[in-house]
């Protein structure tokens, strides 16, 4: 009687310890098997001809696609650009990208992890009957060691061809195992399709030592090739940034120093720049910089050998600026957390920069994505895709 | 009723086996991180000196902190290391795989718990921008100052040396 009340106990409080102990994994408690959240790194593009706008977000192991037809104010049901799962990266810098081609072709990029950490492949698939249908993902990189190849970056020129460029770490693990532990970085590399996504020809290098971690600025140049501008590591480690031009034939164009902030630091900002052309061929600029010199979020018209025209836009908090022009027109937009609420914030400029009008175009109490500025018949609009507000777009005034 | 008994034993100790296997090892806890954390932390930390470093799976350059920590850690056990990770939920198992394979040695593990990071920033500080590795060096007196970027070991055993009294 006494035993078998013993074990009783003894059974109940193993039962009760167990219970208690599932408890205390305070993270384990919440494993919801049910709705896969939406992610906030998204993109999107105008369809110049339709005037549809399209946009891409990460929903689990899915690069959702979805359109709207008024402007932001409404969207479709969303699809998955990839119906068979697969990792998609969404760290700090990372989203999908979406382009289209001049017949109103949808183009996809995203960069795909791979086991080992920091590593990824980057991936494409196109849409040629107005998202219908996609084609089944490639890997757009042709080296495939299980090394870095991340951060993709997605234009379409003037010709139409499609140019993908990424951070591509095969230049530093050969160093490495040459003996060479200096090589700085990361680098740039690109491929090219010259026939609407069908298929693609690289690698070609663009640049040594880019910074690992900060997405890349692309810009279609009105004279064919697109220019790309980056966190560069410049000697002995310096993360100001660099812009080159990505020729259709893969060859590279010089490599330039654009940015002068001496930045000097061996650390991830996870905070890359964007980069526009305007009317007269003039090239602007916004990025984010923390040196001694300058620190914050700064617009500029990149010179040579130095920044015209540099401006800090917001405070000490601003976050992820995104630039375009028309015209004469440059739009730049940020974000901006002011101690209560995350404020979208722009800045707009009618004479190619010398002067400036700004505005506050939204604001949010959660957690956001980095806005893009999107030009559409003459007009600027911001895509900010947020937890309170998913896929929100605001016109410029 | 041998039976019985001999399957009501095989239950227990199936029971603590199962328990053992399971229960996550205090030290490979991640506490969440909120808004009110860090006032939660300098004040258990209350008139000693400690480090807080803010770190990521993500970041290349915290990897290579992790040895420093451990080092550290074991060097001089009167400064406590608060590791804060600026991952979030959905990733905290591979925190948990990161640290237990580049083990940091005995310091406090923390992880971000809330998607609105630039409110956890901005109670943590008005100046970061969110760059990787950040770290915090508080005196005994918790007068604190901020570096950015990976941390030269020297400069790190120097602040150690004279801080760890």
């Amino acid at each position: 009687m006494l035993k078998k009340f013993l074990r009783c106990i003894a059974a109940g409080l193993l039962g009760l310890t167990l219970s208690l102990s599932v408890q205390a994994h305070g993270d384990h408690r919440h494993a919801p098997a049910a709705k896969v959240r939406i992610d906030l790194g998204a993109s999107a593009a105008f369809d110049a001809r339709s005037g549809d706008l399209w946009a891409v977000y990460k929903q689990g192991d899915h690069v959702m696609l979805t359109r709207s037809a008024d402007a932001g104010r409404t969207w479709s049901e969303a699809q998955p650009v990839n119906p068979k799962p697969e990792k998609v990266a969404a760290d700090g810098d990372a989203r999908p990208k979406i382009a289209l081609g001049s017949e109103g072709e949808i183009y996809v990029t995203w960069t795909t992890p791979l086991s080992k950490p920091y590593t990824g492949n980057v991936r494409f698939a196109r849409s040629v009957d107005a998202g219908e249908t996609f084609s089944e993902p490639v890997t757009v990189n042709a080296d495939r060691q299980e090394i870095t190849h991340r951060f993709d970056a997605l234009a379409v020129d003037r010709e139409g061809r499609i140019f993908v460029a990424w951070i591509d770490k095969r230049d530093l693990v050969a160093a490495k195992a040459a003996g060479n532990g200096a090589y700085r970085g990361a680098a740039v590399y690109y491929a090219v399709s010259d026939d609407r996504g069908a298929s693609f020809r690289g690698d070609y290098k663009l640049a040594d030592h880019s910074c690992e971690c900060c997405r890349i600025g692309l810009y279609a140049a009105a004279d064919g090739g697109v220019l790309a501008m980056w966190r560069h590591v410049f000697e002995p480690n310096v993360r100001d940034h660099a812009l080159a031009r990505m020729d259709a034939s893969g060859a590279a164009g010089p490599v330039r120093r654009v940015t002068f902030d001496d930045w000097r630091i061996d650390a991830c900002p996870h905070h890359g720049p964007s980069v526009v052309g305007d009317a007269k061929g003039t090239l602007h600029a916004v990025w984010f910089t923390a040196g001694d010199r300058h620190s914050g979020v700064y617009y500029g018209r990149l010179g040579e050998g130095a920044v015209d025209g540099l401006r800090r836009l917001g405070g000490d908090a601003a976050a992820h600026a995104d630039i375009a022009a028309a015209g004469d027109r440059v739009a730049v937009a940020w974000k901006e957390f002011d101690g209560q609420r995350t404020q979208l914030r722009a800045t707009v400029s009618d004479d190619g920069g010398r002067t400036w009008r700004e505005h506050r175009l939204a604001a949010t109490d959660g957690a956001s994505g980095q806005p893009m500025v999107l030009e559409h018949e003459g007009r600027f609009h911001v895509f900010w895709h947020t937890r309170q507000a998913p896929l929100s777009v605001t016109a410029i005034p | 009723m041998k039976a019985k008994r001999l399957l009501r034993n095989a239950l227990l100790a199936a029971a603590l086996v199962l328990y053992a296997c399971t229960a996550v090892r205090a030290q490979d806890q991640l506490r969440p991180f909120n808004t009110n954390s860090l006032d939660a932390i300098v004040q258990q930390h209350a008139g000693k000196p400690f480090v807080l470093a803010l770190w990521s799976i993500h970041c290349l350059p915290c990897r290579e902190e992790m040895a420093y920590w451990n080092d550290l850690r074991r060097r001089y056990p009167q400064v406590p290391i608060v590791l804060v990770s600026t991952d979030l939920p959905e990733e905290w198992s591979d925190v948990r795989r990161f640290l237990s394979r580049y083990d940091p040695g005995p310091v406090e593990r923390w992880a971000f718990a809330d998607e609105y990071v630039e409110r956890l920033r901005y109670a943590i500080d008005r100046k970061w921008h969110g760059e990787l590795p950040r770290t915090y060096f508080y005196d005994a007196n918790h007068v604190v100052q901020g570096r950015s970027g990976k941390l030269d070991i020297a400069w790190l055993t120097d602040w150690f040396n004279r801080h760890a009294k």
